[in-house]
């Protein structure tokens, strides 16, 4: 389903992610826009309160945040061409019938 | 613009789940019609993929907020206005399932702003300009402001949605601006971004969009 030349340019996109992910956006202080609004506005985040995912903002539990975003990049990457590939196998099974 | 859980009311969230629902299943029946779908799968999981990937790089800026590639334009440009609805709807299911990045009762609301509003702006406008405007240039110019208008109408949207729920206390008249005129200034980046990658794979990869080419039924 994909080529190693589609595979390369998602590589290093995974790679460099944690650099802008988690090292700049600590060093300036990360926000949606959305977020910042929210606060301005103080709105209340409960996504905290209401949560469903150990992987909440792309952050993988036990590990620094830099190797847990490349992770969830990865976790990511991985769950949509395996849902694509699902997809695809269903199709392509009731298709033949 | 992922909008969490908490900023719409639940009527909105319902509305906004009908409609992207109703959309989905309308997008369904014409893909359906007009493509083989064996052959496009494939290719919009790898543009997902890559749409996914891509919007894990935020960029900061200094001041507090940052802005990440959205691709809804993109991949309309690339892929069609039906198969990138799909494309967005398949990276949003993952983020908020997934990452929580966006919230589930907000999911419709998502998937409207980034996977319709966005994709149909973009592809909307691109195709516009390039009837105008030919060649490269064209498909520059149009990714350009196909990507910058998409991010911009959608952020609105989004603004529109969260002021028009009885659960903001500021109403319309603030999240409308707030959120339109941050999504203008950061949708410069989308279009470039759009722009460059559009234009690239457009002329010098033209294999990747021959699959959905080829899988056009004649009509």
């Amino acid at each position: 389903m994909i080529s190693k030349k589609q595979l390369i340019p998602i590589i290093v996109l995974i790679a460099l992610s944690p650099l802008f992910g988690v090292y700049l956006a600590n060093l300036v202080g990360y926000h949606e826009p959305l977020d910042v609004a929210g606060d301005l506005l103080h709105l209340k985040d409960i996504r905290y309160q209401i949560n469903w995912t150990p992987f909440i903002d792309y952050t993988v539990p036990g590990l620094p945040d830099m190797v847990g975003y490349a992770i969830a990049g990865v976790m990511g990457f991985l769950i949509i061409l395996g849902i694509g590939y699902l997809i695809n196998w269903v199709h392509n099974k009731r298709s033949r019938r | 613009m992922h909008i969490p859980d908490g900023y719409l009311d639940p009527i909105w969230c319902a509305g906004t789940y009908a409609v992207t629902i109703a959309y989905l299943i309308y997008a369904y029946r014409r893909v359906r019609a007009n493509y083989d779908v064996s052959r496009v799968i494939p290719l919009m999981t790898v543009f997902a993929a890559g749409i996914f990937v891509a919007q894990m790089l935020n960029w900061p800026i200094p001041g507090g907020t940052s802005l990440h590639f959205v691709g809804g334009a993109l991949s309309a440009i690339v892929l069609g206005p039906y198969l990138a609805s799909y494309v967005m709807f398949l990276v949003l299911l993952v983020q908020a399932l997934v990452f929580h990045d966006g919230g589930i009762t907000t999911l419709g609301a998502n998937v409207l702003n980034m996977g319709i509003i966005d994709v149909w702006v973009g592809y909307l406008i691109y195709r516009l300009v390039t009837r105008y405007v030919g060649g490269s240039r064209g498909i520059f110019l149009g990714a350009f402001l196909g990507g910058w208008a998409g991010i911009t109408i959608a952020g609105a949207a989004a603004g529109t949605e969260i002021g028009l729920s009885p659960w903001f206390p500021y109403g319309i008249y603030i999240s409308l601006p707030v959120m339109a005129s941050w999504h203008a200034l950061l949708g410069i980046v989308e279009g470039a971004i759009t722009a460059f990658v559009a234009q690239y794979l457009l002329t010098k990869h033209p294999e990747l969009t021959q699959v959905v080419k080829v899988g056009v039924r004649a009509s």
